[in-house]
């Protein structure tokens, strides 16, 4: 009976794909790295569900979780390029004071008349600047990207300082405010745009030729070296990349402070960082992903708006973030 | 102590999560009865001790009238974005009354712009909020609540003439360069001091070793200055360092009412310093929050007390210590005006 050959062969057939399916997820469940990449998804998960269940009616309504997604899109930003960075198995320690730097470049525009455009390109370009300067140093001096940077984040504040003699520029704009409150279905412009630099960067990382070449530079210098990868383009790319994203940010940050303030804000930069290692990127470089960082990053403004909401005295919610951050990198890591 | 303010915390906590469990039903028209008030606030950063003043004046007032208070602060020195989030995620529940303090006088525009909109009351206390940028996001403030920084540079000009005589030489060491509270405390000092010959104001940028580098300069090129004042207690405590090595014996004065500054008043290293009241900035802002919330007529404006703490009232302005006991010279010595008090219905 050909019939019940054929039907036996395909439910063996499809027997045989399920059970290499079923292998194929034992051994996925197995392998650290996916827990890495997805650990930070459960924990957002978890995080939502708990202050869900605590406090309903002010955290899971539609004002706060705008809220959320207003105060994760400027720090989602800086995240995506300080993954650039530490791919490479750098790490830009100068975000902050750049976000000033550019800041600041962008008042100095606005109160020259400056259209607005013209200043955010300004500021992106000013920020571009910093983070050439960090890869050159780097990569030509061969300095520790954790020096330079460092030394850079006070270079660039004294900068910012000088520039604008340790003055606040207070800018008013009716476009500029609009973006930070506006919003489409609930979802504010700003995170239009922090999604829009997630996709780009994700496409930058993993399906262009420069992308690999990154991986590939953190993965194992040496190695990249050989297949004729230039270390100082990539490095000097990597960091252009982080210091135009933070520039360009400082418009957002403006739009929403409605001022450019000559003031590093060191949070951005620890943010930043709580947020690539939370988000499975590994700090020896080599593998990582933008899609984690971005969810840590919702992860982390969730935790902070959550405890505020439900009313956490201010003392316990510096220690509640740390351990949470401390919790999740341990569950998180991958590094030998 | 500690566990005193544990125990406070978890019973804001457990307080707050059971309001949210018993609903948002409550009416939110003004009119509330003084216990069913609940109020926000958002300070500066805690990392300075005048903003725990604010904080334990806001929460022990709360306390005082059985209300609840929800006390936040920037997550840092600088954090103006962090702030801002905080008040965003304050906004959005059902409290009756916001105080806040802005970090710079920007960056809680728009968040107050919001609770505007929902109708409810903005009390702003201590820094105040820049009016430019309030209007272009729609916001409005109900009461303000702050030091009048040149009145209390003047009240130390006075009395360092009263001491020194007038028509003297008087050293002036400011803080940061176009500094506006610095700029205030010392044209205040000057009007007070009208008659005196000034040297300075030299830039110290709120700095001890800076004001002690200062003072030296200045002692050298002028042995005969009568007297210092500073625009900060930090400063101060610099030229008292600088006039004692040089064995003068001239008065110093400071701005703030540092609780290092009334240790060295106490031990005669510092003449006087003009001290605020953070504690009272907090209480005042509580008060303001309740008038608004039961529907009454909150005065626009007020000028938070300033007091010369000197040999004669120092004893008292060390004794005069917060609830919990953190904050030394809570209050002033004497009488000062607070407007919101008799206002206020108790029921």
């Amino acid at each position: 009976m050909p019939k019940g050959v054929t039907e036996s062969t395909a439910s063996a057939k499809a027997e045989a794909v399920d059970s290499t399916r079923i292998k194929k997820l034992q051994s996925k469940l197995k392998d650290p790295f996916f827990w890495s990449d997805w650990l930070v998804v459960i924990a957002f998960i978890a995080v939502i569900a708990f202050f869900g269940a605590i406090a309903p009616e002010s955290f899971l309504t539609l004002y706060n979780l705008n809220n959320i997604l207003v105060a994760a899109s400027i720090p989602a930003i800086i995240a995506v390029g300080q993954t650039f960075t530490v791919a490479t198995a750098g790490i830009d320690l100068s975000v902050s004071s750049t976000m000033t730097f550019g800041a600041v470049i962008f008042g100095l525009g606005f109160t020259n008349g400056w259209p607005i455009w013209q200043c955010a390109i300004f500021s992106t370009i000013a920020g571009l600047i910093v983070g050439l300067l960090n890869g050159l140093i780097i990569a030509k001096r061969k300095i520790n990207d954790f020096i330079v940077t460092l030394g850079m984040l006070s270079v660039a504040a004294g900068a910012a300082l000088v520039l604008s003699d340790g003055r606040p520029r207070q800018i008013i704009s009716e476009p500029l405010a609009t973006l930070a409150i506006g919003d489409v279905a609930h979802v504010p412009y700003l995170m239009f745009i922090a999604i829009g630099i997630v996709v780009v960067a994700h496409f930058t990382l993993f399906n262009t030729r420069f992308g690999t070449h990154v991986l590939a530079t953190g993965g194992d210098p040496d190695a990249a070296r050989a297949m004729g990868i230039s270390i100082v383009k990539i490095k000097v790319a990597v960091y252009s990349i982080s210091g135009a994203l933070a520039g360009f940010a400082a418009m957002l940050t403006i739009s929403r402070i409605g001022a450019a303030e000559p003031a590093a804000n060191t949070a951005i930069l620890l943010n930043s960082v709580a947020a690539v290692v939370l988000g499975g990127v590994s700090l020896f470089g080599g593998r990582g992903t933008i899609f984690g960082p971005f969810v840590a990053t919702l992860l982390l403004q969730s935790l902070t708006n959550g405890l505020t909401v439900i009313g956490v005295a201010a003392y316990y919610q510096y220690l509640s973030i740390g351990v949470v951050v401390i919790l999740s990198a341990a569950l998180v890591r991958t590094d030998k | 102590m500690k566990s005193n303010r544990i125990l406070t915390s978890a019973i804001a906590v457990a307080v707050t999560c059971g309001l949210v469990f018993a609903g948002t039903a409550q009416s939110q028209a003004a009119g509330k009865k003084l216990k069913d008030i609940r109020i926000a606030a958002v300070v500066k950063g805690l990392d300075n001790p005048f903003f725990i003043g604010i904080k334990e004046g806001i929460e022990e007032t709360a306390l005082k009238y059985g209300i609840k208070a929800n006390v936040q602060a920037a997550p840092g020195l600088n954090d103006d974005i962090g702030q801002a989030n905080k008040l965003d995620s304050l906004a959005g529940q059902n409290f009756d009354c916001y105080i806040v303090i802005p970090i710079s006088s920007n960056n809680l525009s728009q968040g107050i712009g919001k609770i505007t909109k929902k109708g409810k009351a903005v009390i702003n206390i201590d820094s105040p909020v820049d009016a430019a940028s309030l209007r272009a996001a729609g916001g409005k403030i109900t009461s303000f609540a702050g030091t009048d920084n040149k009145a209390a540079g003047k009240a130390g000009g006075e009395s360092m003439v009263k001491l020194i005589g007038s028509g003297k030489k008087i050293g002036l060491i400011a803080g940061l360069a176009g500094n506006v509270t610095s700029n205030a405390r010392i044209d205040g000092f000057k009007l007070g001091a009208a008659g005196s010959t000034f040297v300075g104001p030299v830039n110290a940028d709120w700095d001890t070793t800076k004001a002690l580098d200062a003072a030296n300069a200045m002692l050298v090129a002028n042995p005969d200055i009568a007297g210092f004042f500073a625009a900060n207690d930090q400063m101060a405590q610099g030229i008292a360092r600088a006039v004692a090595a040089a064995k003068k014996n001239i008065p110093v004065y400071g701005v703030d009412g540092i609780a290092d500054a009334l240790k060295e008043v106490k031990a005669g290293t510092i003449t006087a310093t003009i001290s605020q009241y953070p504690y009272v900035m907090g209480k005042m802002g509580v008060e303001a929050c309740i008038i608004a919330a039961q529907g009454g007529k909150v005065p626009a404006q007020t000028i938070t007390p300033y007091y010369v703490i000197d040999k004669s009232n120092i004893d008292k302005a060390l004794r005069n210590t917060s609830t919990r006991g953190y904050f030394p010279n809570q209050s002033p010595p004497g009488a000062y005006k607070n407007p919101y008090t008799k206002l206020i219905k108790k029921n």
